[in-house]
């Protein structure tokens, strides 16, 4: 029974993987560039879902509109003023850039709420569902559904609009898109929003589970990257498959060999599948 | 060129009669800067000669240091037997690590090592020999200065390393592979071989700065050690002074290690916000460094705005 | 050295990628100071022939020899090592290394027959092979590579692979994109490498440099051999036509 309480606890945290994952593949697919300032925005985003919670009480499931539309604006403006700058350089140009900026949102946030642990507790935090033996909380319920109806509102997003198309055409040719009229400058910031939006959300939903500090961006960046590899990039449902193993992996690994071990086995799976098979688990073979 | 080695050995010189001059804080800030001049030029083998971004050389300062303090305290070696372990098992960790993760290109690379030192410093912090997260006590060295020399003694030597792939055969290797890598197979250069050998270099260097370092601060803790911001540092510092040269990275350390210590004296904080600001500013208006913007006169405003806008959609 | 020792032969070499065939079960020998033509449309497996060839890619199937030594399973800097040569259809210049360095790269490495191995020796040979492409301008130049016009960087290509010293070249389209005149100086130049002891493989869409050049032409189509001969008779021969200009150019001509 423990085994079986183990793997839901892994694939209730998945959910979160998944949407974070999910925000760096579009950037990349579309922008070319590994956004290593994703982990530092997921980390933003705990800290917005506290200030709304603390400061105005608002629910953070409730204030997710809000943090997808802040968030967007911010990766709309941050990619359209600075990173469109730079986006066509070499890829070591762009890695360093982005990892400047997760530096500057780490330190920003040490200013603005101190290195403390900090954590979002709504008052349903302890509730739970008993099913045959086994528990599962609200929160993780809540937050792991609320990230599979984002995955699918964003897919939506992609394959259905006029806006999606407009992106995915710059995905596969620029020069054609631009060619054919798609104000590309545009549509790389909205990617760039988009992709924020969603870290934002995670970031939120990962405040309502687990304790955060600044420092938590750098190695979600590393687990966002280690989702996108497990799931394949460019498959539609990658990221959300690739998040729940990644959860169900940790979940395991904490639990028979320590919490410490967690990460261990996440990076260290990271950088198996790279060398073995980087096209990803999930992923096509090329 | 002759010139290079009189100017290079005057300025060894000087440095070397400096401590007798100059204030406890100015010693302590020289042998900061030797270190990072260290991991600069330890960068700029794999990352600025060969062309592959490695975002894991704090995985190998972390290795050296943690051996040598390892073998120090709990092997009971003397000091400068435990340095060169240190800095051996580095280089044979990068070797190691090398023949696998070499083959992947870009981002993928990148992405390779960060999730290396991340798992090393995971491990570490399991470990019981490594004084796991609690960290490992050094013994103490009062006086400043063997720190002062044997921290110039390994700049010396990265200097030297770099200098030679600058001129050698080696070099025309690595250069060719960052610049293409089909067409170096194609002619003759083994780049597999030669990639590793770059990756074994450039973390012997970082694992025996990383030793010096840990005897110096006498205390080891996995969340320092293998810090990223001490790939990031070496990053910037070789890529504001000029990737691929051999001057660059001393000059991009110069400065930035000036600038960093004053903040930091300040606030920690402030200074590594600092630091994230630079690295944007570099990227957006320097991109190909100091030494090349000085060799061909870009450091006109016009000319760095003209930078800002070559990448750009 | 006897002038028609067969110095390469492969046989029945064959490429797969997933269910696509490029290079199928093709063989032909190439005697030493030979010029052959490797001809076919475009897609027809020319450049992954070379590639596989010079190890850049695996065999599916087959072998080729140098000397009677077995290529397949060799690495590509082994195979140049042992003394085969290619350029790269789309050059591939080392974009921020000078003229010189690209060419001195060629010396430092290439055969293995002990040649330039240090760097001052490279520098000198890599001189006298840029004056002889006809780059000789550009030997004390500055410039990196990436600043040479299209011309100048198909010579680049040419030079960098003389610098090797090979005993096989190919050559992959290295006429292609230059104007009348400029086809001539290569066709000059490349009868000037074969007079220096060199064997070549010659891909080309050019027909005139191929009947100038060719002692024998292998014509591709579809991944394998179509056929194989005297240039004229090769580039008369009705299969070839039909293959290059479609089968209703061949029957309209003939009707």
């Amino acid at each position: 029974m423990l085994s079986v309480q183990v793997l839901i606890n892994g694939i209730l945290i998945g959910g979160v993987y998944g949407i974070m994952a999910l925000g760096m593949s579009l950037i990349w697919g579309v922008l070319k560039i590994v956004n290593v300032a994703h982990g530092a925005v997921v980390m933003l985003g705990a800290y917005f879902g506290f200030w709304t919670f603390t400061l105005w009480g608002w629910d953070p499931f409730l204030a997710l509109p809000v943090t997808l539309a802040v968030f967007f604006v911010l990766g709309y403006a941050l990619q359209r003023f600075v990173l469109n700058l730079i986006v066509q350089a070499q890829l070591f140009l762009t890695l360093l850039i982005t990892f400047g900026l997760g530096v500057v949102m780490e330190n920003v946030a040490r200013l603005i709420w101190s290195s403390d642990l900090r954590q979002v507790t709504p008052n349903y935090q302890g509730a739970h569902l008993d099913l045959a033996g086994l528990t599962i909380p609200y929160v993780r319920l809540g937050v792991f559904v609320t990230a599979a109806v984002l995955s699918v509102l964003f897919l939506l997003l992609l394959e259905r609009t006029r806006l999606g198309r407009a992106i995915r055409a710059t995905a596969q040719d620029l020069r054609a898109a631009r060619l054919i009229g798609v104000p590309v400058a545009h549509i790389y910031a909205v990617t760039f929003g988009l992709g924020a939006a969603l870290a934002g959300a995670a970031g939120v939903l990962w405040g309502t589970l687990f304790p955060f500090t600044p420092t938590m961006g750098g190695p979600l960046t590393l687990k966002a990257f280690a989702v996108n590899v497990l799931g394949g990039l460019g498959t539609m449902m990658g990221p959300l498959m690739g998040g729940v193993v990644l959860g169900v992996i940790e979940s395991f690994a904490s639990t028979y060999l320590g919490p410490t071990y967690a990460n261990v086995f996440s990076f260290g799976l990271l950088v198996l599948v790279l060398i073995v098979r980087p096209t990803g688990i999930l992923g096509r073979n090329t | 060129m002759p010139i290079t080695i009189i100017v290079g050995a005057a300025v060894c010189v000087l440095l070397a009669a400096a401590p007798a001059l100059l204030s406890p804080f100015l010693i302590q800030f020289l042998i900061n800067f030797f270190m990072l001049a260290v991991l600069a030029e330890s960068w700029n083998i794999i990352g600025g000669f060969t062309g592959y971004a490695s975002f894991g050389n704090a995985g190998f300062f972390g290795v050296g240091a943690y051996t040598t303090g390892i073998l120090l305290t709990v092997g009971k070696l003397p000091f400068a037997l435990a340095l060169l372990a240190g800095g051996a098992v580095a280089m044979a960790f990068a070797a190691l690590i090398g023949t696998a993760v070499l083959r992947l290109k870009g981002q993928y690379f990148a992405i390779a090592t960060l999730g290396v030192t991340e798992t090393t410093r995971e491990i570490v912090y399991n470990l019981n020999i490594t004084g796991g997260g609690g960290g490992l006590s050094l013994p103490m060295v009062r006086s400043p200065l063997p720190f002062f020399y044997l921290m110039l003694a390994v700049l010396v030597a990265a200097v030297l390393i770099n200098l030679w792939i600058a001129r050698s055969r080696f070099g025309y290797g690595l250069r060719a592979i960052r610049e293409d890598e089909d067409a170096a197979a194609a002619m003759g250069i083994p780049t597999a071989r030669y990639k590793t050998l770059a990756f074994a270099l450039s973390g012997g260097l970082a694992g025996l700065a990383g030793g010096v370092f840990g005897y110096w601060i006498t205390f080891l803790d996995p969340g320092e050690v293998f810090k990223v911001s001490w790939t990031i540092r070496m990053i910037i510092m070789a890529v504001f002074g000029g990737a691929g040269t051999v001057l660059g990275p001393l000059l991009g350390s110069a400065v930035l290690v000036a600038i960093f210590e004053g903040l930091s004296t300040q606030l920690e904080t402030l200074a590594e916000l600092c630091n994230g600001l630079v690295v944007i500013a570099v990227v957006l208006f320097m991109p190909q460094g100091l030494i090349d913007a000085i060799a061909h006169r870009r450091l006109s405003p016009r000319k760095l705005l003209q930078n800002l806008r070559q990448y750009r959609i | 050295m006897m002038a028609d020792a067969v110095l390469f032969e492969a046989k029945g070499v064959t490429k797969r990628f997933g269910g696509l065939t490029a290079v199928s079960d093709v063989s032909f020998a190439l005697r030493e100071g030979e010029i052959l033509g490797l001809i076919g449309p475009n897609g027809s497996g020319k450049t992954t022939l070379v590639n596989v060839l010079t190890g850049a890619t695996g065999y599916s199937a087959g072998n080729a020899t140098l000397n009677g030594r077995a290529l397949r399973g060799l690495p590509p800097h082994r195979i140049c090592g042992l003394g085969i040569g290619r350029t790269f259809q789309v050059v591939k210049p080392f974009r921020s290394l000078t003229v010189l360095e690209n060419v001195m790269v060629g010396g430092l490495f290439g055969r293995d027959d002990g040649g330039a191995r240090d760097v001052a020796a490279a520098r000198a040979r890599a001189a006298e092979t840029l004056a002889l492409c006809g780059l000789g301008q550009h030997v004390d130049s500055l410039l990196a590579a990436d600043s040479l016009n299209v011309p100048e960087r198909k010579r680049l290509e040419l030079a960098r692979a003389l610098a090797m010293r090979p005993r096989l070249l190919f050559l992959d389209e290295v006429m292609a994109g230059l104007n009348t005149g400029e086809i001539d100086e290569a066709v000059t130049l490349i009868k000037r490498i074969r007079d220096g002891g060199v064997t070549l493989v010659v891909i080309e869409h050019v027909m005139k440099a191929i009947r100038s050049l060719c002692d024998r032409v292998v014509v591709l189509y579809n991944g394998a051999k179509l056929t194989e001969g005297p240039p004229d008779q090769v580039l008369h021969h009705p299969d070839v036509i039909s293959a290059y200009l479609g089968r209703r150019y061949k029957e309209s001509k003939h009707a």
